[in-house]
């Protein structure tokens, strides 16, 4: 028979109640990782989708990138051993439309490679948001340090660093702009963190994100917040079913006394607590994509199935330990204290 | 034919460094359907060797063995077995589960004495043990649309529908008035005679025990009286 079903459908506002909290709870959390990921996107797509590997920046350069310089000699040596090494420049800036308006970018160069948009000399390549301030391809773009002029060759898509959108220009123009005869940072993919380079210090993708300005506190405090909110609803299970059991204590002990497992009523709250769980979930990923597609251009916000799926799993988990905490007093449930009490 | 036999049961209570001997060495046998009366002033022990006689609660010395099996020396689980198929209970109050259906009630308990009639036997047998305690008319209702004479006869019923060799009932007409209790008890004795189950009731009510086989008188932990 199922006790759990039977229970939901013959209380039904005390079970959407808890329902409702745990989408209101679960809806706001994947809200905050959706903001969360798309913050990490504006901030850092540029270097999050590059393939793992090592990032190799001078140790005189205190950990921040744009001051690291890595001499050519150096230089070559990596990349002549390094298959598919690749040396590269970031720096923000800007760039005069056809109506001079400046566009703040984050002006990237690199040598040779297939990780990067490789540009010829005056032209330029930008990520796809620049679309929405009515740049076209073919238009004709400036900047106050360059004595050319940059073509617009194409769009890349979801190409961003520090908020800014991403302009990749060729090696020449890039020394031109910022007057510098050096890369800054040389990447080898698939590389061993083993693998030292004198005068280099090496870094993890995951590392070398954390070197970024802001990146790390602005993702510490949106993850954190996350967290949070996955804990408050794991507290909030063990409160309800808590309160739900205490209410139920006669019942669970004269259950008990008719012969009724202790099991069972545990399967009792579980299988409750799955049941409110799953369709709660199932209601906040259906209105969280839907915001997803219907997120304002502008708005970083980026919220995948893993990731709705990797919550939720972590929703169910949190939510099986705080109805299993709550429970913990049917153990000590005796029939006797049941019969002794008044009617339940 | 003895179906019960409590030997020398002993209940002690230990509060702080004061011990109290609640039962001093109770001797009892229960013939098979044999409905038996255990009366006495409150602290005399009729409860307390009641839930010991139905596994509810260990005894401090003694055994207590029911068809060759002692429950003082069974583990908790093998007594929770023995509970679930060979006991009934009936409380002061129904303690029905208020989200299940009389029928639904009734259901439960067969599942929870892991029944092996058919789910449509099943069904069959709750029509015919509602229509004993005369309940059938009300079997889709809920106990909060019962009144408490009716919640009664669902307890009854559900403490029977599993042919249980045993029926434990604690005060079962207190808290019903006076017309009610004489119902609930004739109902009682007639299930229990027409099964053949053995009872063994707690009850103050002086009135109730011109229903009864055999009445036992206590005080202060001991047997004072085992009357026919």
């Amino acid at each position: 028979m199922n006790l759990a079903w039977k229970e939901i459908k013959k209380n039904k506002v005390r079970f959407l109640i808890l329902g409702s909290i745990v989408f209101l709870v679960s809806f706001l959390t994947f809200i905050i990782s959706g903001l969360a990921n798309g913050l990490s996107q504006d901030n850092a797509a540029l270097i999050k989708d590059l393939p793992q590997g090592q990032f190799y920046m001078n140790k005189d350069a205190d950990q921040t990138y744009n001051l690291s310089k890595i001499d050519s000699s150096t230089q070559n040596e990596i990349l002549s051993k390094e298959k598919d090494a690749v040396a590269f420049s970031l720096q923000m800036g800007f760039l005069n439309d056809k109506d001079n308006k400046q566009q703040s970018v984050a002006f990237v160069t690199s040598t040779e490679s297939n990780l990067f948009e490789n540009v010829k000399h005056n032209e330029v390549v930008l990520d796809s948001s620049m679309k929405d301030k009515g740049i076209k391809v073919g238009d004709t773009l400036t900047n106050n340090q360059f004595s050319g002029k940059f073509v617009v060759k194409g769009f890349v898509d979801q190409k961003k660093y520090s908020h800014a959108p991403v302009a990749y220009i060729n090696e020449q123009d890039y020394k031109e702009i910022y007057r510098v005869d050096e890369m800054q940072m040389i990447f080898v993919p698939d590389g061993d963190s083993s693998k030292e380079f004198a005068g280099l210090e090496s870094f993890s993708n995951k590392a070398f994100l954390n070197t970024i300005p802001s990146y790390n506190a602005e993702q510490m405090s949106l993850n954190m917040i996350v967290w949070f909110l996955v804990v408050i609803s794991g507290m909030l299970f063990a409160i309800f079913f808590y309160m739900m059991n205490v209410q139920k204590i006669g019942l669970y002990g004269i259950l008990k006394a008719i012969g009724l497992k202790t099991s069972k009523l545990f399967q009792l709250i579980w299988t409750q607590m799955a049941i409110i769980t799953v369709i709660s979930l199932i209601l906040s990923v259906t209105f969280s994509q839907a915001f997803n597609m219907v997120a304002p251009q502008g708005m970083p916000f980026s919220l995948t199935i893993a990731t709705t799926t990797q919550l939720s799993i972590v929703f169910l988990i949190i939510g099986f330990i705080g109805a299993t905490i709550s429970g913990l007093q049917i153990r000590k449930i005796e029939p006797l204290q049941a019969i002794q009490q008044g009617e339940a | 034919m003895t179906l019960f036999t409590i030997d020398e049961v002993r209940k002690t209570f230990t509060n702080g460094e004061v011990k109290e001997e609640i039962l001093k060495g109770i001797n009892l046998s229960l013939k098979e359907g044999e409905i038996i009366a255990l009366v006495g002033a409150s602290g005399s022990g009729k409860s307390t060797l009641l839930t010991i006689a139905a596994g509810l609660q260990p005894a401090s010395d003694g055994q207590v063995i029911f068809e060759d099996n002692n429950l003082t020396s069974m583990s908790s689980e093998e007594v929770r077995k023995v509970r679930a198929s060979k006991f009934g209970f009936v409380f002061q109050f129904a303690h029905l589960v208020p989200f299940l259906t009389v029928e639904e009630q009734l259901l439960l308990m067969l599942d929870v004495s892991e029944s092996k009639l058919k789910k449509s036997e099943q069904k069959n047998e709750v029509d015919r043990i509602l229509k004993l305690v005369g309940m059938d008319h009300r079997k889709n209702s809920y106990p909060s649309s019962l009144s408490g004479g009716e919640k009664q006869r669902v307890a009854i019923a559900r403490a029977i529908i599993h042919k249980p060799k045993v029926l434990f009932a604690d005060e079962p007409t207190a808290s019903l008035d006076s017309k009610r209790s004489k119902e609930v008890m004739l109902l009682i004795r007639d299930l229990t005679k027409t099964l053949n189950i053995t009872t063994l009731m707690v009850t103050h009510d002086e009135e109730m025990l011109a229903y009864t086989d055999r009445i036992i008188k206590m005080s202060d932990g001991v047997i004072l009286q085992d009357a026919l």
